[in-house]
């Protein structure tokens, strides 16, 4: 049977305009990659939002995978983030092959 | 007065628009995707910044260009300030939200000037196509103006170095796309032009008529969903135009500028940026609340002017230049 470890995967939804600022983050904490994934429209404390490109108001969820204290670190790197710049970040638990590489 | 109305509202390009307000009233599904919106907005801006810089290729660089230049930049730089007083006092908004609303009603809308040119040019009133560069050179300064006024002088933790801002600032996408079509449209003059120009040409009343579509779409949803916008906000969204207007035509006209090109220079001055703006705005003012600001200049300054300031703003440019006699 294949051996899997657990990692813990994050996902933040963040403008797409400040992704950078995330991504930025996610490689000063030395977390080996992300991905971008485009979201079209949701709903939160200030009320309905939607994928608006021509006015630069779309989110995107950044998608990465760490090992727990690498993943602490970014949550505590980002924390400051959260309210200021409204993200939302959550992580939970995954099982993944070739644990070496997150 | 009254011609000028009827001829607005029954330009295509202006009754496509009232369409997308009226379908997002009536909560039809009808939507442009957003690839196809960006793509248009791109298209538009790429288009108007070819056909400027050809316009100016051909008339030349003369007194008349530089002083409407310089007043266009000048009315960028000192519009915001008059705005900040009004949103901060009238308005009850706090600083930052005040510079951010601020920097969008001193930069310009594009596609507002768009239509004010299609509406103008049906009225016998073609504003010269050097108003082309004046409205590029017009969307940053107020950035900064807006900037300066909710940052105070000295720069605040948590936000951008000014060096990252002013590049994000001379970098937008809308900014680059424009100045740089212009250019290209200068530098190929009327020669280089016409092999490209079937594209840029043929399609783009038909281009905008569905980007308006598009954004009278938007602006209503937003405006039916915004819990950000009082009463005072509202108001400020309509005096703000009409103030600026009539100050852009003024100037336009003491300046010495043609009827058509006065009323560009009014409405550059009454549009509010919806598109450089706020993507500048989120980055170097993220505490600032899109939801206000996007929904003033998108959801009640555009369709306003659009639909009632462009031909007031045209009145005012021909009874002030006695040009009542050009029209049809």
């Amino acid at each position: 049977m294949i051996e899997t470890v657990t990692r813990k995967r994050i996902e933040i939804l963040a403008d797409k305009a400040l992704q950078r600022r995330v991504t930025d983050a996610i490689d000063r904490i030395g977390i080996t990659g992300w991905t971008i994934v485009p979201v079209t429209s949701g709903k939160g404390r200030e009320g309905v939002w939607r994928e608006e490109s021509v006015m630069g108001t779309d989110k995107v969820l950044v998608l990465t995978i760490a090992a727990e204290d690498k993943a602490m670190a970014l949550a505590e790197e980002l924390a400051p983030m959260l309210t200021h710049l409204g993200f939302v970040l959550s992580m939970w638990d995954v099982q993944v092959i070739r644990g070496e590489r997150f | 007065m009254f011609e000028t109305a009827i001829q607005t509202f029954t330009s295509p390009v202006v009754l496509f628009f009232v369409l997308g307000l009226f379908a997002a009233f009536a909560r039809s599904d009808l939507a442009i995707p957003e690839p196809i919106a960006k793509a248009m907005s791109l298209y538009l801006m790429a288009a108007i910044g070819l056909k400027g810089g050809v316009a100016v290729s051909k008339s030349g660089v003369d007194v008349t260009v530089v002083s409407a230049l310089g007043a266009g930049i000048a009315a960028g730089f000192i519009l915001p300030f008059f705005a900040y007083g009004v949103l901060k006092t009238f308005g009850k908004l706090d600083r930052i939200n005040s510079g951010a609303v601020a920097a969008h009603y001193g930069s310009i809308s594009v596609v507002t000037f768009v239509t004010a040119v299609e509406i103008l040019t049906g009225q016998s009133r073609e504003p010269g196509g050097y108003m082309v560069a004046v409205m590029a050179a017009m969307e940053a300064p107020a950035i900064l103006s807006g900037l300066l006024l909710a940052r105070g002088m000295g720069s605040k933790a948590g936000t951008q170095s000014t060096g990252e801002m002013l590049h994000e600032v001379f970098t937008n996408s809308s900014i680059m796309l424009l100045l740089g079509a212009f250019v290209i449209g200068m530098v190929g003059g009327e020669v280089g032009f016409a092999p490209v120009s079937p594209f840029f040409e043929a399609g783009f009343k038909g281009v905008l008529c569905i980007f308006l579509l598009d954004m009278g779409l938007i602006a209503m949803r937003r405006i039916m969903e915004s819990r950000s916008i009082t009463w005072r906000l509202g108001a400020i969204a309509i005096f703000l135009p009409i103030v600026n207007g009539a100050v852009g035509t003024t100037l336009g006209v003491v300046i010495g500028l043609d009827a058509g090109s006065a009323a560009a220079l009014g409405v550059l001055c009454a549009s509010a940026s919806y598109i450089a703006v706020p993507a500048a705005m989120r980055l170097a003012l993220p505490d600032a609340d899109p939801g206000i600001y996007l929904t003033m200049s998108l959801s009640i300054t555009f369709p306003f002017n659009v639909l009632i300031n462009i031909g007031l703003i045209s009145a005012l440019a021909a009874s002030l230049t006695g040009a009542n006699g050009a029209m049809q």
